[in-house]
């Protein structure tokens, strides 16, 4: 028993650890201070109202829900069309595929940065809206194909020729019954794909124009060039934006979509 | 059969063009800048062919002169001398000011350009500089990939180390390892109670706990070091809090060190390592450890013979994760850490933006790929199934 | 007899082209006729129906439906009812928006789906069921909303891949009795698969029993129950002994055998001297000394059945199988007794001796 407590007193700890640093924030952008402490020498909405004030923050807000409603559209389309490619066809190759589709997730960013910097530099790519949405796409998609294809694996192949044996032709057997069950592996691999181009910041520093600022690149360069308190009010909004994504996240996975 | 192989064919398409494209070929490209040495046979074409022919004993035949004169002078007028003499000058540092100076007086070399180049710098009369233009005149070089592990070729051809006060690559790979070594066992033994005590939950309370999990996971990158920085500024609640409750009596300096770092990197990557353990430990039978019970196993070796054996692939595949993001990781070390906490990425971007050197960037990349491919390696060997996606 | 609904003619199907899955099929199914396609797994029945529904392509000969050739047909028109093993419900639609699918693949109008949706749900006694989901629904529901659904389209011919397989014995049987009751009264062909001779025997007009993709033999249960053409559908179709017996020649319309053990007995058929294989049915076996046919056995034990006992007694080398009825003379026997059994000439029969032609 003693066992036990020990183990749930270590676990809490370092969940203790893992929550602290972040809801520490919520008061600090709350301060009526430019000086930070804890608890705050006083409360007011004032980083708050500068940060919705700022041209330069609502910017970066814009540029980043462009970029990754953009990078969720090209990702869910091509990355939910690619697993049903290698769901239902026999490719040769498929392991192939599935390799060089898992290769942008474990390469280093800085390094699919520097190849992206170097070949968009070339191409005529560099600081193009689009070429930092192809950047982000490559990132994300493999997130959709694998959330899709976790999907198509529940999917009793029955089903379709089900449809099939009661008069539907294949176009609408899939639009009736692939679509609706897939739907929620879809929605699970879009959500995360706009959360990880919500949260990319190295391609885009490298690949984005120099007034091309997202909110992660607006963020380091307050906290890195000139200190500016408003980005803890940034810092909470962002993460209550992705608080949404989790819960959006969390309920479809309840729904049988989701990664893993 | 055969129609449905096309039209499956046809619906990866797109996303294998995008891959190739945008990631695959560039990729590759950037493996080739680390070795390709363009430079000198695009700017000074004419001298470039007469040295490659040049069999490097003595001094070069009189054309070589001729040619290097009129081709500075014709790249200086044409602004296209930069990245030669960028090129040489980080071989060999000197080599810009002796390019201009050349190029600059390339009119009056016409005549007898052998003697009046010798006139104008000595160096030109040296076999050592023309052994190292002959060696730039490409197609490959070694040179950044040889100093990025602190070697160079030394002027009679061989390999040599590079001066002491140059020598910073292996240092920074070997702190690089260290730091990602570090942060992936503190992650490990961190994220292993967390795990353990969720999987021993019911699954309704485990959801929950696991959410608590998933919040930070979410949560941007930047917004946690954001975190981290804000905490451990001197006046910040870290510091505050130590000395209220007496552990220090002056404010620590914790940005800019190590420590920040370290734990910063461990506070973002600690659920990669947390996730995997605990899918693994969810699914353990439970009838195991009670089995070992009956057995006669205590609580030490039921740990030891039973439950850790058997979650060890999970506890693992969360280690090798963690351990292939904190290998490439810039954002955690260029927001908290020192001069002296950063990590290869870091170098990579500096000579990508701040001081353009493309071959040093891609040579440094490829070391770092090579790094995480051989870890990935390593942990799919150990572990078979890494990798594969369930 | 009416032109058959369905034609097999020549059909064959290689999955690697070079051994056959089904060998060349010749069968004809008959207007309102349930055929059922038995055998083991492995055995052929269900690719056949495969083919037969579309989802499989012939490797050669044709498949014909009421007299067209419809090897290139694809499923979604060829018109039939199938229902699959695992019933293949859409998951995430209503039972009733289940069964409107078919209607709307036709374009049927709303009011006159409602209409059938209504009367198909009476006929399989689902009232009440149409908005849950296949989920909210048990084994044997979920069976007869796709009865339903593979019927509401009134469809001539139903196809039906092994539908009972996933349910327990009582409900299985239940259904059995409703899915005859259906065929009885809608008049529908049905082909159906199923591995379960109980069921064959219990469902079927006529049987065609696979064995390694050939039709082993085609007739009523009846017919395949006393005069098995094979040791294999004598051994698949119920319980049989099989006794190597030597024919000794011929007295009548009969076959004099000499038993394992030494004894003779008279079996009708024409097999010629030389050795051969009795099929002999255990509860065809009585106790008692009557007929021409005795056997002097030793009982090896006795198992209590409730409605009978089964009785595993040696005669020499040879171990046979007795069924007892319930009350029987007989009963009570220890291990090594002897006991004197008979059977009638006429319920045994002769195969050919394994191994030979």
């Amino acid at each position: 028993m003693t066992a036990r407590l020990l183990l749930g007193l270590a676990a809490a700890g370092v969940l203790l650890f893992l929550l602290a640093p972040i809801l520490a924030i919520l008061p600090l952008s709350l301060s009526a201070g430019e000086i930070l402490r804890l608890p705050p020498e006083g409360w007011s909405l004032r980083w708050y109202a500068a940060l919705l004030s700022s041209e330069r923050w609502l910017l970066a807000a814009r540029n980043s829900l462009v970029v990754a409603g953009a990078t969720t559209l090209l990702a869910g389309v091509l990355g939910t069309l690619a697993a049903l490619g290698l769901h239902f066809g026999r490719l040769p190759g498929r392991g192939a595929i599935l390799a060089l589709l898992a290769a942008p997730v474990v390469t280093p960013s800085i390094v699919t940065a520097a190849a992206l910097f170097l070949a968009y530099s070339a191409a005529g790519l560099a600081g193009t809206l689009f070429g930092l949405v192809l950047a982000h796409t490559v990132i994300s998609v493999p997130f959709v194909v694998l959330a899709v294809l976790a999907s198509l694996r529940g999917f009793d192949p029955a089903l379709l020729r089900a449809a099939e044996s009661l008069g539907a032709p294949p176009a609408a057997a899939f639009r009736r019954v692939v679509l609706p069950l897939i739907a929620p592996g879809v929605a699970a691999g879009a959500v995360f794909a706009f959360a990880t181009s919500f949260d990319e910041f190295i391609l885009t520093l490298f690949l984005a124009g120099p007034g091309q600022f997202t909110l992660p690149r607006q963020i380091y360069a307050a906290v890195r060039d000139v200190w500016d308190p408003t980005v803890c009010a940034a810092a909470v909004l962002l993460f209550l934006a992705s608080m949404l994504l989790l819960l959006a996240s969390e309920a479809l996975r309840r729904r049988g979509g989701g990664i893993g | 059969m055969r129609r449905g192989g096309i039209a499956a064919f046809l619906l990866v398409l797109p996303l294998l063009l995008l891959l190739v494209l945008s990631f695959a070929l560039p990729v590759g490209r950037m493996l080739w800048t680390a070795v390709a040495d363009p430079e000198l046979s695009d700017t000074l074409p004419d001298t470039a062919a007469v040295l490659r022919a040049w069999n490097g004993e003595g001094l070069p035949p009189e054309e070589a002169f001729a040619h290097l004169a009129r081709e500075l002078g014709a790249a200086l007028a044409d602004r296209r001398l930069g990245p030669l003499a960028q090129r040489l000058n980080f071989e060999q540092p000197g080599l810009r000011a002796l390019l201009l100076r050349t190029a600059r007086a390339a009119g009056e070399l016409r005549e007898a350009p052998r003697e009046r180049l010798i006139a104008l710098d000595p160096r030109w009369g040296e076999a050592e500089l023309w052994r190292l233009l002959r060696s730039a005149a490409g197609p490959v070089t070694a040179l950044y990939l040889l100093r990025a592990v602190d070697l160079r070729l030394g002027p009679a051809g061989g390999i040599e180390a590079v001066a002491e006060e140059e020598a910073i690559y292996r240092t920074l790979f070997l702190r690089t390892l260290w730091i990602a070594a570090l942060v992936t066992a503190l992650c490990v033994v961190l994220a292993y109670p967390v795990a353990a005590a969720l999987a021993a939950l019911p699954q309704r309370l485990a959801a929950w706990g696991l959410v608590l999990v998933l919040v930070p996971f979410w949560t941007s990158v930047l917004v946690r070091t954001t975190a981290w920085f804000v905490l451990l500024q001197r006046e910040g609640p870290l510091n505050a809090a130590a000395i209220a409750l007496g552990l220090i009596e002056h404010p620590l300096q914790l940005i800019g060190t190590r420590f920040a770092v370290v734990a910063a990197m461990v506070h973002v990557l600690l659920p990669f390592a947390i996730l995997p353990a605990y899918a693994v430990m969810r699914r353990l039978d439970p009838a195991l450890p009670r089995a070992a019970a009956s057995l006669g196993a205590g609580a030490v070796a039921r740990f030891f013979r039973v439950h850790l054996p058997l979650s060890f692939p999970g506890v693992a595949a969360g280690g090798a994760m963690v351990f292939l993001l904190a290998v490439g990781y810039y954002i955690t070390p260029a927001l908290v850490g020192g001069p002296r906490d950063q990590m290869v990425a870091s170098f990579i971007a500096f000579f990508l933006s701040q001081t353009p050197n493309w071959g040093m960037a891609a040579a440094l990349s490829l070391l770092l790929l090579a790094m995480t491919g051989a870890a990935a390696l390593a942990a799919r060997a150990l572990l078979p199934g890494f990798g594969r996606r369930e | 007899m009416s032109a058959p609904v369905v034609h097999f003619r020549g059909v064959t199907k290689s999955y690697d082209g070079r051994s056959l899955a089904v060998a060349p099929l010749d069968l004809a199914v008959a207007e309102g006729e349930f055929l059922t396609l038995l055998g083991p797994s492995g055995s052929g029945k269900t690719t056949t129906l495969m083919m037969l529904a579309g989802f499989e392509a012939p490797s050669s000969g044709e498949i014909l439906l009421e007299g067209r050739v419809v090897n290139r047909v694809p499923p979604h028109r060829r018109g039939l009812g199938v229902v699959f093993q695992n019933y293949a419900l859409f998951p995430h639609m209503s039972v009733a928006e289940n069964l409107s699918f078919p209607l709307e693949m036709r374009r049927i109008p709303r009011a006159e789906r409602a209409e059938r949706i209504a009367r198909a749900l009476a006929t399989v006694r689902m009232e009440g069921f149409a908005d849950r989901r296949p989920a909210q629904l048990s084994g044997g529901q979920q069976q007869r909303v796709a009865l339903a659904r593979a019927l509401i389209f009134s469809p001539r011919l139903v196809l039906m891949d092994e539908p009972l397989g996933a349910l327990d014995r009582q409900l299985r049987e239940e259904l059995q009795q409703e899915i005859k009751a259906l065929h009885a009264r809608l008049g529908v062909t049905i082909l159906y698969v199923t591995h379960d001779q109980g069921e064959a025997l219990a469902l079927s007009d006529r049987i065609a029993v696979f064995r390694a993709g050939r039709i082993e033999q085609l007739g009523t249960p009846r017919e395949l129950y006393d005069r098995p053409a094979s040791a294999f559908v004598a051994g698949f179709l119920g319980e049989n002994n099989l006794i190597p017996v030597e024919v000794l020649g011929a007295e009548g319309a009969f076959r004099r055998c000499r038993l394992p053990d030494g004894g003779t007995i008279l079996v009708p058929g024409c097999r010629p001297p030389g050795p051969a294989l009795l099929v002999l049915r255990p509860e065809r076996i009585l106790p008692g000394a009557e007929g021409p046919n005795r056997l002097s056995a030793t009982v090896l034990g006795a198992t209590f059945l409730g409605d009978q006992t089964r009785l595993s007694v040696a005669l020499g080398p040879a171990t046979l199988a007795v069924k007892l009825p319930h009350g029987a003379a007989g009963h009570g026997l220890a291990r090594g007794e002897r006991i004197a059994l008979c059977f009638p000439p006429e319920a045994a029969a002769l195969l050919p001796p394994e191994g030979g032609g």
